[in-house]
Parts: C-alpha cells; structure tokens; sequence
C-alpha cells in the first residue's frame, strides 16, 4: 500500500516537473524566435497635446461638484476613443470632427423639416378661413387628410422616384445609398429620368442620412399637395381628393423633384449642354409651389366653378369666407414655417458655405415683408382699401417667390422680387378669375403658380454669383449667376424649367385627373354643394353651434 | 349620395392595390415582382371599376357637359410647347437662341392652357346661354338664374369689389 502510494507520488512530481519544464520551454519558444524590440515611435506633436489635454481634463470628481458656468462640460473626455488604452488619437478626434459636422446637419435639417410641417396647420387655417362655415369641416379635413395621403404615397414610391439617384450630399454624410438614377441617351448625352432605390425605405436605404433626408423632402411633397385643396375648396368630392393626393405623391411631385433636385435632366442642363450650373431652384418654387399651382389650376378647370360664383352675364360675386382672423393667423404660421422651408434647404449648417443660412432667412423675411407692402399698395390706391385676404396673400407670394433665388441673391434683390410678387398675386387673382373664369376660392393659382414660376424665373436674372448651391450640386464648378450679373445661360435654363413646369407637370396633372373625372368624379352633387359639403361629405358640421341662414337657391327651389 | 361605406371600401381597395403595385415596381427584377406588380395593376383596375360603378349614384352636379375632345386638345398644345423648348436645346447652339425657342415653347404652352382649355370648359357655361336655356333648366336656376348677390352676401371687400369692376 506504501509501496503504491509512494509510486502515485513519484509519478505526480515527475508529471509537475515536465508540465513545468514544457511550460517553460513553451514560453520562451516565441521570445526566442521573436525580432528584437523595435524602439518606441515617437509621439506626434499632435498626439502628445491631445494626451496632454486628456491629462488636463476634469475629472469625475471635479464633475460631480457641478458645472454652473458651463466652462468644464465638454472636453477632449467626451471624445471617445478607439483603444481605450492608447486614448484619445489624431483619428478619433478627426472622426469625431466628421460626426459633428454631420450631426450638426442632420440636426439643422431635421428641425427645418419639422417647421415646414407645422405650415400644414397655416395652410389648414388660411384655407378654411377663406371658405364658408358650411364648408369649414371639409376644409380642415382636406388639410388635415392630404397630409396622410402623400406621406403614405411617398413612402411607397415617391421617394424612390424623387431621390432614388441623389447620392453625393456631402452635407449628410453622402447619401451613398441613393445611388441609382435611371436614365436615357438623347442627342448624345445621357439625361436623368428617375430614381430607383429607396422604396419603401428598405434595404439599403434603411440609412440615418437617408431618413433625414426623406423627412425633409416628405414635407416638402405635402405643401405642394395641400395647395391644391384650397384651389378646389367648397365643391370637390373627398374621395376623389383623396385618391388624387396619392397619385401625386406618388408620382407628379417626385418626378418633377427628381428632375430638378434628384439629379435628373433637368439638373444636368449644365454639365451636358452649358446652361449656366443647371437649372436652380433652391427651395422650391417651381419644384414645390409652382407643381402646386398649376396642378390646383388643371383640377379647378375640370372641377368648375362654385354655384353662384358667375352670374348670368359672366361676371363673378364675391364669395366671402368665413373667418379672416384664421386667414391672418394662419398667414403668420407659414412665414414661421418659411424659416424651415427656405434656409432648410442648405441641407445643413455646418460645411463650406453653409453659413449662408443667415442671409437666405434674411432674404426671405423681406420677400415676404416686401410681398405684404406689394399687394397693400395696390389695392390701396387702385381700390381704396388694404384688403386683408390680399395682404395675407401677398405676403405668402413674396414668400413663395423668394424661395427659388433665396440661396443666390441679395437682400436688396430680395425685396425687390418680393415686391414685384406683391403685386403680381393682385394682377394674377383678377385676370384667373374674369379672364379665364376659373374659381380659386383662395388665390392658391396665383399665389402658388403664378409666383412659383417668378421665382424661377428670378433665379435667372438676379442671382448674383456670391453662392454656388445649385451649381455645386449640379456637378457644376463656380457660382450661379443671372442675367443681371453677366450670365443668360442660366436664364436659359430656368426657361426650359418653365417650360418644362407648364407643359409636363400641368398636362400630366390634367391628364391624370381627367382619367379621375371619367371614373370617380371630381365635383359633388348640386344639393350636396348647396347644403355645404360638412354633413354630407364628413357626417358633421364643423361649427355645429352656428345657426345657417338659408341658401338664396335652396329657397328659390322650394 | 356623398361620401358613402362603397366609397371608402373601394378606397381602401385602392390602397392596397397602389402598395402592392409599388411592391412589385420595388422588386421588378425577380419573379415575385413581376407577380406583384401584375396583382397590384388588377387591384388597382377593380378599385376604379367599383369607383365608376358607385359613380351613377351621385346626385347632379352643377356642371354642363362640356366638349371632351376640345380639352384634350388643349392638353396637347400645352404639351407641344414643351417639345418646342426641348428642341429648341437640340437644333440651336447658341445661348440667344436657345431663350427664344424656350420663350417660344412657353407661348405655345400658354396658348394651350390659357386659351383652347378655359374655352373647352367654358364653351357650355350658362353665362354663354341666353336665360332661361339650358340641357338640364333645373341645373341652371340652381347655378345661375339666382345667384348669391341677391340680398344674402355681405357687403365685399375692396378685393372683391375690385374683381366685379374688373369683369364688367
């Protein structure tokens, strides 16, 4: 028994001394084979001051004391660093750097986007303003509804065509998943059509930069869609509406995006023909309030004219609304709104011009201003009164203006285009209703259409080759630049973009909604129009406590 | 009839029938979106189909047919001035000429949208009737013969007295 444990014991100390001399043996194997230790590279300067400021930072226990003056918060310890043992490097400070300037956009561009969204909640009450009682749930609810429509449309499809090839935002961070833009070979240069990635937000485009950019042009989409709700106020079928928002956020709007912002053909007027740096519209002018307008105007000629809009002999009756407290209210709601719209568009604060934002929002306040001075002057001395609802309107035709040059021009321009759009707006409401019979309840063609398509133009003549947005952009080096500054090659790109407004976007717009009248219909019955559409087409008045007086031609058939 | 339950059923339809469309214009590389986008158009074609159906069920409107083939015309010169811009950008090289065929193409356009289409839709407008004539007379007391100047609109603005003054 001695004997076997003795044996046990031997052969225990004997398996310890080989592990022991196998493991040494191991262990010294690499630092056998091993190179000799290279020297120590030296710290960069750079380096060896960021280690320095990392020794210098507060520390946790000066934190916890508190930071009322705001001078400790802040500092090279919240950069984060890639080894947390080597600290912070040159690199991880240059990342961080990126990520700011990107942040800091995104940031700029997501706070601008949620202003223009809040101008729904203008245009819902200068529309419904303009309008009868008896028509003010239907108003609102068109407002309201057009906002749902084009964003599910958008999120569909709208987006893909739009921006489905727009990749190269640097502002952003690249947007390099937006990265396919169909096109076609035409007199030996290749045009941009439309987009193809994005749908639905998936797959790749499941990207930050992309969602930021998607919100952005989402609101962008819904202003032009709620234009034309006004346009048609107190006589269109709230299916027909509703089906006729979708098709245009789905189609009408991007396609005439993407040619302009999307990277489409009309963008490359520039690079493939030498149109000045390609057709600009900054904000959207044409791209926004003219596709608007013009669309209001091809679906108020099928719609036709309220009953009691036209007597006998053609001349039109005042239609008055019901409340111009909301008109006025909500007037200042989009030129709020307008400081999203307008320097939003920069796409972001923090880059090589960038900083520009301080004067495009001051171009815009004096459109606007300008535009009210415009529209009070004229009807002032040619009719004796400052009409409110005109004010209201003049002052949203310099806004919609402005938003075209607002990125290229200076304030003294500014006021100038906005001034001219004042009085423009006057001219416009006139001549669309006595000249062409047309019934806008709000002035939605004019102010949307007829100074969308001077805002375009104006890029031409008064951009002054101070700024490069647009041109930039466009693939094309140096500053836009308009007629009145030496260069009518961009003048000549922006007439095509007339163009191009007028004879597509209109004829698609009355084409599609011609197919709608053939199989939904746009206008609602005669009794149901006279009756107001709020019971009959929403199941509830929208001020149930208000007491109707009867309608002269409900008394008449009676 | 207004809106109705048919209405927002077919509406619904429709919904369906343009996500699935979009699904299948999304994935129209492979197989299934190919299938998608054939099922999306159907549901799209029967969504219409029930809307034109429900269509006979409203009430009269205020409108007087007007002629179709005019409007469609008007369309077309519309659109024609834009291919007068467009080539205008092919056939001239130079940057003056490139303005006046632009210019151009817009008057056309204008033409088309200011001129041929207000008069397609105005060509049976009761204003152009003598009183007391129309298609359908029931219509026409409703949307003309009394209007709402007559002792039930408030006093106008300067704005709208300014558009009365200007259409007389």
């Amino acid at each position: 028994m001695k004997a076997a444990l003795r044996n046990n014991l031997l052969a225990l100390c004997i398996l310890a001394l080989g592990l022991t001399v196998a493991g040494m043996a191991y262990a010294q194997t690499p630092a056998a084979s091993a190179p000799p230790a290279a020297p120590p590279a030296p710290v960069p300067p750079a380096t060896a001051e960021l280690r320095e400021a990392a020794a210098k930072a507060p520390t946790t226990a000066d934190l916890q004391k508190g930071d009322p003056g705001g001078v400790i918060t802040g500092t090279i310890g919240d950069v984060p660093a890639a080894d947390a043992k080597a600290g912070v490097t040159l690199a991880d400070a240059a990342n961080q750097i990126g990520q700011n300037k990107v942040a800091i956009n995104f940031v700029w561009t997501l706070v601008c986007g949620f202003l223009v969204m809040f101008m729904q909640a203008g245009f819902a009450m200068v529309e419904s303003g303009l309008t009868r009682v008896k028509n003010a749930n239907h108003t609102y609810m068109m407002n309201f509804f057009v906002y749902g429509c084009g964003l599910l449309a958008y999120w569909l499809i709208g987006f893909a065509i739009q921006m489905g090839g727009a990749a190269g935002n640097a502002n952003l961070g690249g947007l390099n998943p937006l990265s396919a833009e169909h096109g076609i070979s035409l007199f030996g240069k290749t045009w941009g059509l439309f987009g193809q990635t994005g749908y639905f937000l998936a797959g790749t485009s499941y990207d930050v930069g992309v969602m930021v950019i998607f919100l952005f042009q989402m609101v962008f989409m819904d202003t032009a869609l709620t234009i034309v709700t006004g346009a048609c106020a107190e006589r269109w079928k709230f299916i027909t509406f509703s089906v006729t928002s979708v098709i245009m956020g789905a189609l009408t709007y991007p396609l005439y995006a993407n040619w302009a912002w999307g990277g489409g053909w009309l963008s490359q007027l520039g690079t493939n023909l030498g149109l000045g740096k390609g057709y600009c519209d900054f904000a959207g002018s044409g791209v926004v309030h003219a596709v608007g307008g013009l669309t209001a105007l091809a679906v108020c000629m099928i719609v036709g004219p309220r009953i009691g809009k036209f007597n006998r002999d053609g001349s039109a009756n005042p239609i008055i609304g019901h409340d111009i407290s909301a008109v006025l209210i909500g007037c200042f709601i989009l030129a709020f709104g307008w400081f999203g719209f307008n320097p939003g568009s920069t796409l972001g604060a923090s880059a090589n011009g960038n900083l520009r934002i301080g004067t495009i929002a001051v171009a815009t306040m004096l459109a606007g201003c300008t535009g009210t001075f415009g529209s009070i002057l004229y009807m002032w001395i040619t009719k004796g009164k400052p009409d409110a609802s005109m004010a209201g309107n003049g002052l949203l035709a310099g806004l919609v203006a402005i938003t075209a040059p607002s990125g290229f021009v200076s304030a003294p321009s500014a006021a100038i285009i906005g001034l001219v759009a004042g009085v423009l707006v006057c001219v416009s409401v006139a001549f669309i209703e006595s000249v062409l019979k047309v019934d806008d309840p709000v002035g939605a063609i004019s102010v949307h259409g007829t100074n969308g398509l001077w805002g375009v133009l104006s890029v031409g003549l008064f951009a002054d080759g101070t700024s490069n947005y647009g041109g930039s952009w466009n693939g094309v080096t140096g500053n836009v630049t308009g007629l009145f500054y030496g260069d009518a090659t961009q003048l000549a790109a922006q007439l095509v973009g007339i163009s191009t407004l007028l004879g597509v976007v209109f004829t698609l717009s009355f084409a599609i909604n011609m197919v709608l009248e053939y199989f939904i219909g746009h206008r609602v019955s005669a009794e149901t129009e006279l009756n107001g559409l709020d019971i009959p087409e929403m199941g509830q008045l929208g001020y149930p406590e208000f007491v109707f007086r009867p309608e002269p031609v409900l008394a008449a058939a009676a | 009839m207004a809106a109705s339950k048919s209405q927002g059923r077919y509406f619904g339809v429709f919904l369906v029938g343009s996500t699935v469309l979009c699904a299948g214009i999304a994935y129209v590389a492979s197989g299934t979106g190919k299938l998608l986008l054939l099922v999306g158009a159907a549901i799209l074609l029967g969504s219409l189909a029930g809307f034109l159906k429900i269509k006979a069920l409203e009430g009269e409107t205020a409108l007087q047919p007007s002629p179709e083939t005019m409007k469609w015309i008007g369309a077309v010169v519309a659109a024609l001035g834009w291919v007068v811009t467009i080539g205008g950008l092919h056939f001239v090289d130079g940057n003056g000429g490139r303005i006046v065929i632009a210019l151009l193409g817009i008057g056309v356009t204008l033409f088309g949208i200011l001129y041929v289409l207000p008069a397609a839709f105005n060509k049976t407008a009761f204003w152009k009737k003598p009183a007391g004539t129309s298609a359908r007379p029931g219509l026409t007391r409703m949307a003309g013969k009394v209007t709402m100047e007559q002792g039930f609109t408030p006093t106008p603005t300067a704005m709208e007295s300014a558009r009365m003054e200007s259409a007389r």
